[in-house]
């Protein structure tokens, strides 16, 4: 048994309490979004904190007729399931030869790739926008916003999967072949079941960043693929200020993906860091 | 298929694509920068569309660098950066070490502590400008409106109430003005990352060396010392990353800044290019270049870093 354990008081009493008021402080303005969320638009906007009111569902009754909840919903989950499949279908098979089969340039590839990651949007917004109104005639499609979300991923998604696959013994690949099996099986019929956990969590956290993505999918659609970055971005300074329906909305919004996001809270940490932290 | 062709095939459609996303338009700009490029122009209208013979050479550069917008616009996104790292920073090391050892309640602490990093940007802005921030409704203004009438009240009461004679009514801040809603979308986004930190903080401590530990600790070393001496160092390189990936991130911070600043002067160089990119191209690609190589001078440090460890 280690012998770091906690002798002081303040270790025993004060730390709980200490992390428990900083955890609630933290997750407050999300509970005041959703406590909000139950009032009328009247009591909403009422000066005072007004704990105690008459709950009412209506916001969310009325998340459809006051902004068209669902068509923006519908395309987020749309572009976003679409564009965190179509890079994992690109990224899997980078990933793999780069795992498997490096050569003497591979890191040097990761690390381009990951640099495209830093490139400022703003710099390159306008000809973005040029390039898909005027040229390709893609502007405010659904399939511009896939791309555009599959791309700026790409580089998490094949980092992480390559983390994930250098783990796996190189033996058991190589045994595949010995059996005959072409690199499609391979992939699909060892790889992916070896790895499944791995690709999962790299695709629940895909599905986040497209889901969350604020500047793109805001600067390349109007109303056919507006997504709900651009339906909240739109109500910023809420027309008479609609507190109670803008929070519903919001909470509607946000509520799914925070769930799934506390399911991935681990592999975060290796998304985001280019597994520069262990 | 020899040996070296497979490989490079099952990788050339993620080189590609990426290739292509990040020439494409980086070139655009980059040839936009160099040429007069307006989208309105009643005097000049050849102007209007892009072409070689409105070549301007570094005219752009030098326009941008003489607009006096620009230098506050740099000086302030460094301000915005420097603000929230400051702030991730020491409340990420502080709940970090606060959390890392076991309590009653331990996941759920953990579990509310990370929610505010999955909270899509534009939801983030509009809540705490409007809900928590505004001096009226907000939970800001309610709460010194609170302040006050309890201050009102303790000042009618027999003997203590003299001790509040002198006491001044407070006035709640705004957040609109143009300084002022730089510290808002300073306090959202640390609000926001501050998870962020302690979760890549709290990973690195969980490889601390705890033998090593046991032996400060038999050798009679404070809290603070094992502190300063041993998880602080051990923390340096998490620290770095931290710092390195946010000045990226928020280098290029759009939404929030959207949300909360319209129209009010706050800006930073993404704002800067937005508007310049309403009319004069030239000018927008040109501070678009500059954007370009702020970052890079971060991300030079962070790949190298990204790299090394790569190859252990």
């Amino acid at each position: 048994m280690s012998i770091v354990t906690e002798k002081s008081n303040f270790g025993r009493v004060y730390r709980p309490i200490i992390a428990w008021i900083v955890a609630l402080l933290f997750f407050f303005p999300i509970f005041w979004m959703i406590f909000t969320s139950f009032k009328t638009d009247a009591d909403a906007v009422k000066p005072e904190f007004l704990i105690f009111f008459k709950p009412t569902l209506d916001n969310y009754l009325n998340m459809t007729e006051n902004y068209d909840y669902w068509r923006f919903a519908a395309n987020s989950i749309i572009t976003s399931t679409f564009a965190t499949s179509l890079a994992l279908f690109v990224g899997v098979p980078a990933a793999y030869s780069m795992a498997f089969n490096p050569t003497r340039r591979t890191k040097d590839v990761l690390v381009w790739m990951l640099s495209t990651k830093m490139l400022p949007a703003a710099a390159v917004l306008y000809p973005m926008t040029f390039l898909t109104k005027n040229f390709l005639n893609i502007f405010d499609t659904h399939f511009l916003v896939i791309i555009v979300l599959c791309l700026i991923n790409l580089p998490i998604v094949i980092w992480m999967l390559f983390t994930y696959f250098k783990e796996i013994p190189k033996e058991i690949i190589e045994a595949g072949k010995m059996d005959g099996v072409n690199t499609w099986g391979e992939i699909k019929d060892i790889l992916i079941p070896l790895a499944w956990g791995g690709v999962a969590s790299t695709a629940l956290l895909c599905f986040i960043f497209c889901w969350n993505e604020a500047y793109w999918t805001v600067r390349l659609t109007t109303i056919d693929a507006a997504t709900l970055s651009k339906l909240i971005e739109g109500n910023r300074a809420p027309e008479g200020l609609f507190f109670g329906r803008l929070s519903a909305v919001s909470t509607a919004a946000v509520g799914p993906i925070i769930i799934l996001g506390w399911f991935c809270q681990k592999q975060l940490v290796q998304g985001l860091t280019f597994g520069a932290v262990k | 298929m020899s040996n070296r062709t497979l490989p490079r095939l099952l990788q050339a459609p993620a080189v590609l694509l990426l290739l292509v996303w990040m020439l494409v338009p980086l070139s655009m700009t980059l040839y936009f920068s160099f040429i007069r490029y307006v989208l309105n122009s009643l005097n000049r209208p050849e102007w209007t569309s892009p072409s070689l013979s409105n070549w301007r050479g570094f005219g752009n550069y030098n326009y941008v660098l003489d607009a006096k917008d620009f230098w506050f616009a740099v000086q302030n996104s460094v301000f915005i950066v420097g603000g929230i790292l400051f702030f991730t920073v020491i409340l990420g090391l502080s709940i970090a070490v606060l959390i890392n050892k076991t309590f009653p309640g331990r996941g759920i602490v953990r579990v509310l502590l990370i929610s505010p990093f999955f909270v899509m940007p534009a939801v983030s802005g509009v809540l705490w400008i409007n809900m928590i921030l505004d001096p009226v409704l907000g939970l800001n203004g309610i709460t010194v409106e609170a302040i006050n009438n309890l201050i009102k009240d303790l000042k009618n009461l027999p003997i203590i109430g003299s001790f509040f004679s002198l006491s001044p009514e407070l006035t709640p801040m705004s957040f609109r003005a143009t300084q002022t809603s730089a510290y808002a979308v300073i306090i959202m986004v640390t609000w926001q990352w501050t998870p962020f930190a302690v979760l890549i903080f709290m990973t690195s401590l969980q490889s601390e060396d705890q033998q090593q530990k046991e032996a400060a600790i038999l050798d009679g070393a404070t809290s603070w010392a094992q502190f300063r001496y041993m998880t602080l160092p051990h923390l340096a390189r998490p620290i770095a990353i931290v710092v390195m990936i946010q000045s990226i991130f928020h280098l290029s911070l759009y939404a929030e800044i959207e949300i909360v600043s319209r129209g009010n002067g706050n800006k930073n160089l993404p704002y800067l290019i937005g508007e310049f990119a309403n009319n004069n191209i030239g000018a927008a690609s040109a501070t678009g270049i500059f954007a370009v190589i702020l970052a890079n001078i971060i991300a030079i440090f962070l790949l190298r870093m990204v790299g090394k460890n790569l190859v252990n």
